[in-house]
């Protein structure tokens, strides 16, 4: 096995400490940071979010392995931000305004941070306003919304529209997912794109920004 | 059972993933096809069922399913809430409750812990979970020890009323004249595929403080009994069946082909792996992180959780 498919596969079985070593152990050896996130990190990460894509392993698994791929990055964190490193894609991402349900979401961000994005992580019941700020100052690709309420899904239009007014519209994609929202309803309200599930997320961001 | 009626299925375990995965199956392949008021348009029936599940050993290993659906520090700071009321405060005023899906706050109706130790009766509060301690410290055969959640005025017109109904408990002697503290749930309505395994490691975690605040009462040593969990309605939403079924086209196995392709240790977690979790999920969960994030929870309420997050860093304490 190389030091790659070492931490690739303590990102999946979610073995933080080892992953710590195995990162800290590649890094003292000189192998690029860049290699070390890809090949080991985002390919465990992946790895698992295929496996939670066929149904072959649960969300609270997909969480303990997002938790090592995390100790990880924080190690390489400093070291590709000296050498200037991009991510493949920035994302904002948040649970609309009046929800405070964010399981749905916190898997979504692990597995989009796990396929190579920047996440910008807002948190549950984010006002309006702030995914506009937020997409403009950052100058994000993406936003993700999720919503698990009726009554609050009706926020995610008034997020497209404020990305409108705010200029952005156009260059910052927009994905919805949540219990009670639909492709029809991602149509209805001029989203670019719906998720049926957090695994697919990952797949839907990648397509929408062609990547 | 003829057509028309409600199976009526019992589950008897000892731990909480045993009896989990045989009540997923029992109401899977026992239950009776119905719609709720949740399932969309395109969603088959809900599988659905009366269930009682019996839990010999609310505490035995391994305690964690690792199917449900959310992290293990998720599912630490949910345990506050029912246990330490620390989400009582995002619950609107009664002003906002009464007027029912015409409100616009979205905050929520009600909690478990705020109707168990809050629970307000013409303009009184009582706290049911102090009675049930009191009652059975005095009279630990008593049959009246319990606690209600239901309100009949708000709960009718909202749109998401309380699952959990009632929690019943009582003490008995074993053959050595030790005490053991049995407990009761009955819920109205339960989503047994994405809930029951979340609610119950919650009730479970309120049954052993009820338990070890009647010892201290006493001087008694108790200790915990079977836990039963009565729910009138067992459900796996028809959203949900993709899960449940998987889909060969695709390569999604099903989700019992994914409990027979792992041992019952690889499917479940130990309370030793998980308490660090509780603590610090290291993604943003656990009690550490919720203390941190939650700025506006209320002093006393800050206090329990710190005081819990303290115990949790002594070995000996099991979550």
């Amino acid at each position: 096995m190389t030091i790659f498919e070492k931490i690739a596969d303590e990102v999946q079985k979610g073995h933080a400490a080892a992953v710590e070593a195995l990162v800290n152990e590649a890094v003292s050896k000189n192998i690029p940071a860049d290699r070390i996130m890809d090949d080991g990190l985002v390919e465990g990460m992946n790895i698992v979010g295929e496996m939670f894509k066929n149904n072959e392993c649960f969300i609270p698994e997909v969480l303990v392995s997002a938790r090592a791929m995390t100790v990880g990055l924080g190690i390489l964190k400093p070291i590709l931000a000296e050498k200037n490193v991009k991510p493949i894609g920035k994302a904002v991402i948040g649970t609309i305004q009046g929800d405070l349900h964010d399981i749905g979401k916190n898997i979504v961000g692990m597995l989009l941070q796990g396929a190579g994005f920047e996440i910008i992580d807002l948190g549950a019941d984010v006002r309006v306003d702030r995914f506009v700020e937020s997409a403009k100052a950052t100058n994000a690709d993406l936003v993700g919304m999720s919503a698990l309420l009726t009554t609050t899904m009706i926020n995610m239009k008034t997020v497209i529209d404020g990305l409108h007014k705010a200029g952005i519209r156009d260059r910052v994609k927009v994905i919805i997912g949540g219990a009670p929202v639909s492709q029809d309803y991602a149509d209805r309200i001029g989203a670019d794109g719906y998720a049926t599930d957090a695994a697919s997320g990952v797949d839907v961001a990648k397509k929408l920004l062609n990547i | 059972m003829e057509s028309g009626n409600i199976p009526v299925l019992t589950v008897i375990e000892d731990t909480i993933p045993r009896a989990y995965e045989k009540a997923i199956k029992e109401v899977w392949e026992k239950g009776i096809s119905i719609r709720t008021e949740y399932d969309r348009s395109e969603d088959p029936p809900s599988k659905d069922a009366t269930v009682m599940i019996a839990v010999r050993e609310p505490f035995g290993q391994p305690r964690f399913h690792r199917s449900f659906a959310d992290g293990l520090g998720g599912l630490a700071e949910y345990v506050q809430e029912v246990v330490h009321g620390a989400h009582d405060y995002w619950v609107k005023p009664v002003e906002e409750i009464i007027k029912a899906v015409e409100s616009q706050d979205t905050r929520w109706t009600y909690t478990y812990h705020g109707r168990l130790f809050e629970y307000m009766i013409e303009a009184e509060i009582v706290n049911q979970i102090d009675y049930i301690i009191d009652k059975l410290s005095q009279t630990g055969h008593s049959r009246r020890a319990q606690a209600i959640t239901w309100n009949p005025k708000l709960d009718p017109p909202t749109e998401d009323p309380p699952c959990l109904q009632r929690v019943w408990g009582r003490l008995c002697e074993d053959e050595k004249g030790d005490f053991i503290f049995n407990m009761n749930t009955h819920w109205r309505s339960r989503d047994l595929f994405k809930a029951w395994f979340e609610n119950v490691i919650a009730i479970t975690t309120l049954m052993r403080k009820i338990a070890e605040r009647i010892a201290e009462k006493t001087g008694k040593r108790i200790r915990l009994g079977r836990y039963v969990d009565i729910s009138d309605s067992l459900h796996i939403y028809g959203s949900y069946f993709r899960e449940i079924e998987g889909d060969p086209e695709r390569g999604i196995q099903s989700f019992f082909e994914m409990l027979e392709s792992r041992s019952f240790e690889e499917r479940t977690w130990d309370s030793d792996f998980v308490k660090p979790f509780f603590i610090d999920d290291g993604i943003g969960k656990g009690l550490k992180r919720m203390l941190e994030r939650e700025k506006d929870m209320p002093e006393n309420v800050r206090r329990s959780i710190e005081n819990e997050l303290q115990k949790m860093k002594d070995d000996d304490y099991v979550v």
